[in-house]
């Protein structure tokens, strides 16, 4: 599966380095993310909780980070495993001084993605990471600009990371749009619902 | 002997069971202390495994045991190869790698079983296999056919020097001469990718080793209990007669079934000799969909060479068969591709190339149809593009090249799957050409029907097309029949049902060897406890194989039964009938004893049953046939492509058939529905779709699509011819795969004649209505 797309933060191409290289914010901004530790400068070692569809499961992996140019591009190099199957891709980042304060990040990159995931959630699978990676940078953008904002006034950032009801209600929305475009409009309502009421389970079972 | 039972339209046995929930299915089988197991399966299509840790698996509670094939010691063996290839074609060779019981250094194709838990419950199973901690290293895959034979292609076995795991080249006459003098020379490439047998009962097993009376009991949803039985026994150690492998009621096998030594098949009665108590496994359906069996994947380079008024001079075939990750069920499938590419035409010169690949897909063995299909929608290609270039009539065209009824026995001089050369016992092909013809209107449709439609706007399209199936192929089958003491009589026979109605075919048979009613005759089938010589249910050979050992048995007791009636009633033998459940003197009615009395004499408790003389009213036969029937049919349709979505309306469908002497024609339709369904399937509907790295795509209901009652025709009208086969008694040939073979040619060539003015050609299938979208629109309209 081809990943590919832009991305406009509002902050400097300094700043939006310093975030997507930082594994505490990163990990805020990974949906699912159970957690992520870093191992050196270059690797980070997680677990993350992925739902496709029907398709649902803990991922264990590491996310390699090479080449290197700051503040300009990175390769990014993910590698999971989990009950569901597994996601293995390379990616390549670039962030753009776009000149007006804003940075724009281009990526694109190559997934293989195995196992039940492959078999069963493939249908979802296009929305679903889109999805994922429009929240994502959405929550990462939200936090630059409380980063920015807080140095401004003097004060300390606060970073909340959205919930993963919060996240699949997004995803169900996103696959809804496109459900409505789209003749499997029947077979997307089912796995919204499923998507919901999944995450709710999944919340309440923690006690969130 | 009066034929009061064959040929009629008998409602089924063995449906008042089945519609009232009363017939066993190996997931009814519940033995106290059943253990449940589920199955670790690769993610991955090829890869190393560096290591296995099952300690957290085994340390879950309510888990009884985790295996890996480190475990399994001296009795980890890949498979039997189940059909060796056929010896004595000059040029040809065959590499044996069959599949292995669970992966031990590296897997193959997604789905292979790498571990096996067993615990109290599937459910606590299934979540012990989460904890199984797997190190792989991930090598290249290779899926496509094509890439699997690049010199740089990854190697599905390691051992071997490229994925080439078979070449046999045939042929018959001097197809490049023939070439020379054709006016006509058509070149095609045509591919044909895989689908699902998708049976609504998937695989199902429970293995129950009991230690007190050292038997073994297997319920198993396989097609061939007798050799299952026989080979388990073997690599279990234990006698033949310990083991007795039962094949209840099943919900369907199409072919995938008869595959046997599945790893989940080997293990179970493995394991329960082990922990001493029985275990249960049910294939789920995502295990269905990746740790069966498929079929079809073929790329065909086609040529054929005609005279100008359509007379085919010579075909020419070079294709490459996908066997998946391994070859178990040798070649019998591309060798039916091979054998059925000429059909049922006269062909006097043929050249064609086998080529069987390795790739890491799950493995390939007969789906229904087995091959045919390919080598059908091949030659009925050929045939239409043909008709189009020369200007002839589709049907026409047909007819010119039919073998006459004359010509039969008719040798197309290859080897065939039972080894021997093909040749075709009888048949009246122009017949049922014509018949088809006439009951579609094909005529009327194509000079009043069509014009109009076509000027009112409207793409509706026919579709005329001929095929042969060869069935019933040997070694044998046998039968034992016996009348009992209530005048009822039991059959017993080693081939399995998976919905055949042989409950109700089979007793049809006895009843009017006997005179008894048809009710009351009891049909045991595939349990080695009941009898246990034989083969399987395969190549549609029960109603041909089976049937004539079991109507030979049926002749044996009747034998009998003439010989003690006319002692007890004091008449010749020949003046005697069987009606009624009794026997009479054909003048005297009241002269007759019935045959539950005279099996009581037959067994008498007292006396003396007289030297060379058996006990009972019993008899065991076998049949063989010398080599298989060929049955034969012309399918056709009329259907309306929408061209806005590409939907597809069938309006009529005709079949015509000859499958020889019809035993029951309600059972032979719903076969032929049955088939032209899954024909249907595979031509618009079913694909399973495959990525670069050999990961199903579309492994659910939801994504892979069977055809729903609304996809089908509203009605499919059927005609019989009958030419029965003269290589068995009873003139039987076989019908179970004959609907599904035809229906992607068909369909094709109606597609093309609905879209006439879209220039389309048709060259692959299935298609789907995004595919033939993209096929109207690349070419332009």
């Amino acid at each position: 599966m081809e990943i590919a797309g832009e991305y406009v933060f509002h902050g400097p191409r300094e700043e939006v380095w310093d975030l997507v290289r930082d594994p505490d914010v990163l990990s805020t901004a990974l949906p699912g993310a159970q957690k992520l530790e870093k191992v050196s400068d270059q690797e980070y070692v997680g677990d993350m909780n992925i739902r496709v569809g029907p398709v649902s499961g803990l991922f264990s992996g590491k996310l390699l980070v090479s080449n290197e140019v700051p503040p300009e591009s990175y390769t990014l190099t993910v590698d999971g495993k989990g009950g569901p199957g597994f996601v293995k891709g390379t990616g390549d980042v670039q962030l753009v001084d776009q000149g007006d304060g804003t940075t724009l990040m281009k990526y694109e990159g190559d997934m293989q993605i195995g196992g039940t995931l492959a078999s069963v959630g493939q249908r979802m699978l296009d929305t679903v990471s889109r999805s994922l990676i429009r929240q994502g940078l959405e929550t990462l953008d939200k936090a630059l600009q409380e980063r920015v904002a807080a140095r401004s006034e003097g004060r300390e950032a606060k970073v909340e990371a959205p919930t993963e009801t919060e996240f699949a209600a997004a995803v169900a929305k996103d696959m809804a749009g496109e459900a409505l475009s789209s003749r499997w409009l029947w077979i997307a309502v089912v796995v919204v619902i499923a998507i919901v009421r999944g995450a709710v389970i999944l919340t309440s079972g923690r006690g969130g | 002997m009066t034929k009061k039972y064959l040929g009629q339209r008998i409602t089924r046995n063995e449906d008042p069971r089945m519609l009232t929930g009363q017939a066993l299915f190996v997931d009814d089988v519940e033995i106290p202390g059943m253990l449940h197991a589920a199955f670790l399966r690769s993610d991955y299509a090829h890869a190393r495994i560096l290591s296995i840790d099952v300690s957290a698996a085994c340390n879950r509670p309510g888990v009884v045991a985790v295996y890996t094939a480190e475990d399994m010691g001296d009795f980890w063996k890949p498979g039997p190869l189940l059909v060796p290839a056929p010896r004595g074609i000059e040029g040809a060779f065959f590499h044996a790698r069959t599949q292995i019981p669970m992966a031990r250094d590296k897997v193959r194709h997604v789905g292979e079983p790498m571990a096996v838990v067993i615990g109290e419950s599937r459910y606590l199973a299934e979540d012990a296999l989460a904890d199984i901690v797997v190190d792989l290293e991930p090598l290249e895959a290779v899926a496509d056919l094509e890439r699997a034979l690049d010199p740089d292609a990854p190697l599905v076995h390691d051992d071997m020097e490229s994925n080439l795991g078979s070449f046999v080249p045939q042929r018959k006459g001097d197809y490049e001469a023939a070439r020379e003098q054709a006016d006509l020379v058509i070149q095609r490439r045509i591919v044909i990718d895989r689908g699902a047998a998708a049976a609504m009962e998937n695989r199902v097993l429970v293995a129950h080793w009991d230690a007190k009376s050292q038997e073994m009991t297997i319920w198993d949803t396989t097609q061939a209990p007798i050799p299952l039985r026989n080979g388990l026994a073997g690599m279990l150690g234990l006698a033949e007669h310990q083991v007795r492998v039962i094949a209840p009621f099943i919900g369907g096998a199409f072919g995938p079934k008869i595959m046997m030594f599945q790893p989940e098949e080997v293990l179970l009665p493995w394991a329960t000799m082990k922990l001493n108590r029985p275990i249960k496994w049910i294939e789920d359906r995502r295990e269905n969909f990746v740790a069966t069996t498929q079929e079809r994947g073929q790329i065909h380079d086609a040529e054929s060479a005609l005279t100008k008024d359509g007379h085919i001079l010579g075909v020419k075939d070079v294709f490459l068969h996908d066997s998946g990750a391994y070859d178990p069920y040798g070649l019998t499938v591309p060798l039916n591709s091979q054998n059925h590419v000429m059909g049922c035409y006269d062909i006097p010169s043929y050249y064609s190339e086998l080529k069987m690949v390795f790739t890491n897909k799950m493995i390939v063995t007969p789906v229904r149809g087995a091959g045919r299909p390919q080598g059908i929608f091949v030659i009925e290609r050929l045939l239409d593009i043909a008709a189009k270039e020369l200007d002839i009539d589709r049907a026409e065209l047909r007819r010119r090249n039919n073998l006459q009824p004359d010509a039969f026995p008719h040798n197309h001089k290859i080897i065939d799957q039972a080894f021997a050369e093909f040749v075709i016992d009888s048949g009246n092909y122009p017949a049922t050409l014509a018949r088809a013809l006439d009951m579609i209107e094909y005529e009327k449709f194509i000079k009043e029907e069509q014009p109009a439609l076509r000027a009112e706007g409207r793409h509706v399209g026919i579709g005329v097309v001929a095929f042969i199936e060869t069935t019933g192929v040997g070694p044998y089958e046998g039968a034992r029949v016996t009348i009992e003491a209530s005048g009822k009589v039991s059959v017993a026979t080693g081939v399995g049902t998976q919905g055949q109605g042989h409950f109700t075919a089979f007793a049809q048979i006895v009843a009017d060897q006997l005179g008894v009613d048809v009710r009351d005759v009891h049909v045991v089938t595939g349990d080695t406890a009941h009898f246990h010589w034989g083969t399987g249910t395969f190549a549609s050979r029960g109603a041909v194989v089976a049937a004539n050992a079991i109507n030979a048995a049926a002749k044996g007791v009747r034998v009998k039964v003439l010989k003690l009636a006319s002692k007890v009633l004091g008449a010749p033998e020949e003046e005697l009938e069987l009606a009624d459940g009794m026997v009479r003197v054909a003048d005297i009615p009241d002269q007759s004893i019935g045959l539950g009395e005279l099996a009581v004499l037959a067994n008498p408790m007292r006396g003396a049953v007289e030297p060379g003389s058996e006990p009972g009213l019993e008899a065991t036969d076998y049949f063989g046939p010398q080599y298989g029937a060929t049955a034969n049919g012309t399918h056709a349709m009329i259907l309306e492509v929408d061209v806005e979505t590409m939907m597809v309306e069938i309006k009529r469908y005709v079949v015509v058939e000859d499958c020889g002497t019809i035993i029951n024609p309600l059972i032979l339709e719903g076969q032929v529905h049955g088939g032209v369904s899954l024909g249907i399937g595979n031509s618009y509907y079913e694909q399973l779709v495959y990525d670069d790295n050999g990961q199903l795509l579309n492994g659910s209901f939801m994504d892979y699509l069977i055809p729903r009652s609304t996809d089908m025709p509203p009605r499919i009208e059927i005609g019989h011819e009958v030419t029965p086969s003269p290589l068995n008694p009873l003139g039987t040939k076989g019908a179970g795969e004959a609907g599904a073979i035809p229906v992607p040619s068909l369909f094709a060539q109606a597609v093309e004649d609905a879209l006439y003015d879209y220039d389309l050609e048709v060259l692959e299938m299935p298609l789907s209505p995004n595919r033939l979208f993209e096929l109207c629109y690349q070419k332009g309209s």
